[in-house]
């Protein structure tokens, strides 16, 4: 054991001490994979714990609830059947209100303060704090993370947009207790109900029983409401965001195989350039073992660290992703602030496993090579890559069967869709870059053939150094190739979803988006809402002159399946008799769902999901038992990722006995100005309400806007995959440096200056760069297509029409090119430290 | 003509040249011995413009170029310059051909012909394609020396070139290089020691204690 830790230090350590830059590229290379990927986890982790976290409430113990089918609130008479029949049931009227001062939400809960006592121990200001709760109708308990994070106390107030008017709630006292969601506040539910004109509501029954009282309890009640797991809510909630958590898993953890790409580079270079060392090694007596434990072991300690400082930069990337996260929960589904985004024990432990695979696998072909060196060796140079020279054939087609397995395997998933998650599409991209990866030494060398002649042309001496250069190092070039090809193809897949993704959606706008103004309660922040306007509003809009039409819409969400989805409920003839700029394609626009019987329009989301074509018999669960629809129209949605349908409004009424509205479109006559209309709109409700009036123009605006945060994480992906390359391309330049000290000697020897020098590693960053780029376009372009055509379909159900950004990719290549040839230049600098007598004179 | 005088240089606190003072005439051929560490080396460094000395002067042709700037060092080796090297020192990813061109590439030249006739004349005519770890110790030092002499430079120093040779290449080398030099006019200073290298030279000095003896 003394003489292994002897020679690590001598040959691990050492090594590591005398290249430091090389050694801090490739831990920083890892670091930034796998602090982009634990950052992402743990953002997205924390949001769904968020998002779950108010289905637990603060009766940890119920394990129940009663709620109705459709999500809305229902009439309190139930829960006095309810508790005759189990006592242990606690009833809960809540809200998400909207705090315009501090930009976040905050879940109120009306609770029977006196049953739940037992819960709320520990609440703050004793005897007194039970007086105010009660006696105070707007009185509050908050947490302490909620009243720390806005050093708010005791006898404080909040502004609170609660349904479609302005509250204000006086704190009357502080939960301790740390395992509560923090953006929650308690009020006592006779107090919520009359505060909030909700008398005589409630939202859900927590209950706790037996299997035989719980089916008594079904047995009680009506067919709009239900008894449900929480865990299948939670189940429910948590499948939701699947899609999008995993997603962005994936993406983030192709910048980790940059990572790797590093990693191998520096630890090839190292047993490249210690080749003679390995042979005397091996020459003294030393087994193979001891060669691949001394660089298994330079490479596991060159992850570890990367993985300590990934898991800090980790926390760094969850602080700043948890916000983009946040927001896209919150425009797709319910509001969502995330506020705990300390990476936990498990993630920093997953994350340093993750980095010692990673590290091992970057590390074992490496140090495989290394104990294949025999004594005699080291005094042949160029062998070492010679040998292999004749396996790039061998490789190549290797490479092509894994391209040609991931493109099967993506088909597969394409046309049969086996699995609700793209697994295989994603099996797909990891085999289609194997294989780029493996006939990237091909692709190389014969580029540089092509391009021999120009660079000798264009470049003279310092064009064919870099030439030879490159072929006589061809697979290490690849690995440069490679770090730049993938984060390029990074780059050019998610600029390509993006941007098909922006244009399909702007078409989606200017078919739906047709109303003149719209309305909807400030306290909604989602696409989606789910509380009701008052109806004195609709009626206020209605009696105004302008006015030609108002679409009341109305949202529910509905099991369908044993998934949660959203009902939209409108009046398509509204649609048809004032078109957008485009004849309506979707119901959601206005086709009026004619034919026979009640018809429907169903997402392209449920149809993936189930199957669901036009013709199709479906069942909803209604208030007043389940319906069979007719599917009239299959069209797409952007506005959620849990399948959608559209209803006509009639249906409302009929089934579930509802003539509310939760966002209204206002049309206008040809003769009224809408901004004119807007002022006036606001002056007559804003007083009262508390509301959001957009005009056309504004919603298309805001959609916009939410699609542009959605995305925010990406580009932020994409940069740090931008980095990473261009540490890779940095990383593996350097190492040549280093490597070639004796030929930059001998080039100086020869009479070429340091400008030469520079000029020929840039030319060799610059051939890397474009050869890498033009790759990266190609592997981009084929990740692109299995994105949108695949991965996003099965996900999210939305359909994108394919276009490829030629200026945006223009630019983005130009900007790629340039920092490539940049990252030339630190080597350069390097190059010039060498002292050509040192590797020449004294050899 | 060549010139050294005077000159003074040291490593840290080696003192490896102590006032040494030399003059090689147009077209000598002169061979330097010396035991290890006596300064050989530094000495063709000094001539070759790779270092500077600490005191003394080094004039070629009347050109003082010890006062120099790092870039007209460069051009001087460039044109003025052919280097020959004890371990061949050939850049290990070109071929053959592209290492003998090489000194005409950096001078913005190109005469393939000239190329291909002196690789003639080094006996390497078929192995234009080569790499060099693909040709044996004696192959690759005559493409060290068609390289030395490909821009035609006016001072050829050569350091142990058949250091890495056994006697019998060493020998065959040495007589390829005397006969191309002596042919072309070029003033040689080789460093040795080796004794029987001497004997091709037309004048031996020997350093010792930092200084020509």
């Amino acid at each position: 054991m003394n003489r292994f830790l002897k020679f690590v230090r001598l040959f691990v350590i050492r090594n590591i001490r005398m290249e430091k830059f090389l050694t801090l590229l490739s831990i920083l290379g890892v670091a930034l994979g796998i602090g982009l990927f634990t950052g992402i986890k743990t953002a997205s982790d924390r949001a769904v714990a968020v998002f779950e976290s108010d289905v637990q409430g603060i009766n940890p113990y119920a394990e129940q609830e009663i709620i109705d089918v459709s999500g809305i609130d229902f009439h309190e008479g139930i829960y006095r059947k309810v508790r005759e029949t189990e006592n242990d049931s606690f009833p809960v009227l809540s809200v998400t209100a909207y705090l315009p001062e501090m930009a976040d939400t905050i879940y109120i809960n009306g609770v029977d303060i006196v049953r739940m006592s037992g819960f709320l121990k520990g609440a703050g200001p004793g005897t007194k704090g039970y007086a105010d709760i009660f006696r105070k109708i707007d009185g509050a308990y908050v947490t302490r993370r909620f009243a720390e994070r806005y050093s708010l106390g005791i006898g404080d107030f909040l502004n609170a947009e609660v349904y479609d008017g302005k509250y204000r709630l006086e704190i009357v006292g502080i939960f301790e207790r740390r395992t509560l969601p923090a953006n929650l506040a308690i009020m006592d539910l006779g107090n919520f109900q009359e505060y909030f004109s909700k008398t005589g509501s409630l939202s859900r029954i927590d209950v706790s029983g037996d299997n035989y009282t719980l089916e008594k309890i079904r047995g009680l009640l009506p067919p709009n409401l239900v008894l449900e797991k929480k865990e299948r809510i939670i189940d429910n909630r948590k499948a939701l965001l699947k899609s999008f958590r995993y997603n962005l898993q994936f993406v983030s953890f192709i910048s980790i195989l940059v990572g790797i790409f590093l990693l191998y580079n520096t630890v090839f270079i190292s047993v490249v350039k210690r080749r003679t060392e390995i042979g005397i090694l091996r020459g003294l007596g030393a087994g193979k073992k001891t060669v691949i434990g001394i660089f298994l072991i330079q490479g596991l300690i060159l992850g570890s660290v990367g993985s300590f400082l990934g898991i800090i930069l980790g926390q760094i990337f969850a602080y700043f992703s948890a916000a983009a996260i946040g927001g896209t929960i919150s425009a797709m589904y319910r509001a969502v602030e995330i506020y705990d985004y300390l990476i936990s024990w498990s993630d920093a432990a997953m994350a340093l496993m993750l980095g010692l695979f990673v590290s091992f696998a970057a590390s074992a072909v490496p140090a495989y090579e290394a104990s294949r060196i025999r004594p005699n060796e080291s005094a042949r140079e160029g062998s070492f890559e010679g040998k292999y020279r004749k396996f790039l054939g061998l490789l190549s087609f290797a490479g092509l069967f894994f391209v040609g397995l991931g493109s099967l395997v993506s088909f597969i998933d394409y046309h049969y869709t086996p699995f609700d998650f793209p697994f295989l599409s994603y099996a797909g991209i990891l085999f289609i870059i194997t294989g780029v990866t493996l006939c990237s030494p091909f692709y190389l060398s014969t580029s540089l053939k092509v391009s021999k002649k120009l660079l000798e042309r264009f470049f003279g001496p310092t064009g064919k150094i870099s030439g030879g250069d490159i072929s006589g190092n061809v697979y290490r070039f690849s690995v440069a190739l490679m770090s730049v090809a993938i984060s390029s193809a990074l780059i050019v897949a998610l600029l390509t979803l993006i941007f098909s993704f922006r244009n399909s959606l702007r078409e989606w706008i200017h078919r739906n988006i047709a109303a003149d103004v719209y309305v909807k309660p400030s306290s909604c922040v989602s696409n989606f809402c789910f509380f009701p306007l008052s109806e004195g509003v609709v009626e206020q809009i209605k009696q105004l002159p302008e006015v030609a039409a108002v679409d009341k819409f109305r949202t529910l969400s509905i099991d369908f399946r044993g998934r949660k989805i959203v009902a939209g409920f409108g009046n398509p003839d509204i649609g048809r008799t004032y078109p957008g700029e485009i004849e309506p394609a979707s119901p959601y626009g206005g086709a009026p769902p004619t034919g026979r019987g009640r018809t429907i329009g169903v997402s392209k989301y449920l149809s993936i999901k189930y199957g669901l074509k036009v013709g199709d018999r479906i069942e909803i669960p209604t208030p007043s038992g389940n319906r069979k629809f007719l599917v009239r129209d299959v069209f797409s949605s952007y506005s959620t990722t849990s399948g959608f349908i559209y209803l006509d409004r009639k249906y409302l009424k009929e089934f579930w006995g509802l003539d509310d509205s939760t966002q209204l479109g206002i049309y206008l006559k040809k003769s009224a100005d809408p901004e004119s209309f807007i002022i006036e709109l606001k002056r007559l409700l804003l007083p009262n309400y508390s509301l959001d009036i957009m005009n056309n123009k504004e919603l298309r605006i805001r959609v916009m806007s939410i699609f542009n945060k959605t995305f925010s994480i990406t580009y932020a992906i994409e940069l740090i995959s931008i980095i990473v390359s261009l540490i890779g391309v940095v990383n593996t330049i350097l190492a040549l440096v280093l490597e070639r000290k004796r030929e930059i000697s001998i080039i100086r020897y020869l009479g070429g200056s340091w400008v030469q020098i520079r000029n020929t590693l840039l030319v060799s960053a610059g051939l890397v760069g474009i050869c890498g780029i033009f790759l990266g376009l190609i592997l981009g372009s084929a990740m692109s297509i299995i994105l949108i055509r695949v991965v996003n379909k099965i996900s999210f159900g939305w359909e994108i029409h394919f276009r490829f950004p030629l200026i945006p990719l223009f630019l983005i290549s130009g900007l790629l090119f340039v920092t490539t040839l940049g990252a030339g230049l630190i080597p350069a600098r390097v190059a010039k430290r060498i002292d050509p007598k040192r590797f020449i004179s004294f050899e | 003509m060549l010139k050294l005088d005077n000159v003074h240089k040291s490593y840290g606190s080696t003192h490896v040249l102590r006032g040494l003072s030399l003059t090689v005439e147009k077209g000598d051929f002169l061979a330097v011995t010396g035991s290890s560490g006596s300064g050989k080396s530094t000495l063709l460094n000094l001539i070759g413009g790779m270092d500077r000395p600490e005191t003394g002067l080094i004039s070629v042709d009347g050109e003082n170029i010890t006062s120099y700037d790092d870039e007209r060092l460069t051009l001087y080796r460039r044109r003025q310059i052919g280097f020959v090297f004890q371990f061949f020192n050939l850049l290990p990813n070109i071929t053959v051909f592209e290492n003998i061109q090489m000194p005409l590439l950096l001078n913005g030249t190109d005469n393939k012909e000239k190329v291909q006739e002196l690789m003639g004349r080094v006996r390497l005519s078929g192995k234009e394609n080569s790499f060099p770890y693909q040709l044996s110790g004696g192959e690759q030092q005559r493409v060290a020396i068609a390289r030395a002499l490909i821009h035609n430079p006016d001072i050829i120093l050569a350091d142990e070139p058949t250091g890495s040779l056994d006697t019998r290449t060493g020998e065959s080398i040495m007589e390829l290089f005397t006969q191309l030099v002596s042919e072309t006019g070029k003033t040689v200073i080789l460093v040795t020691h080796e004794h029987y290298i001497s004997r091709y030279a037309g004048r031996t000095a020997r350093i010792r204690d930092g200084l020509i003896q």
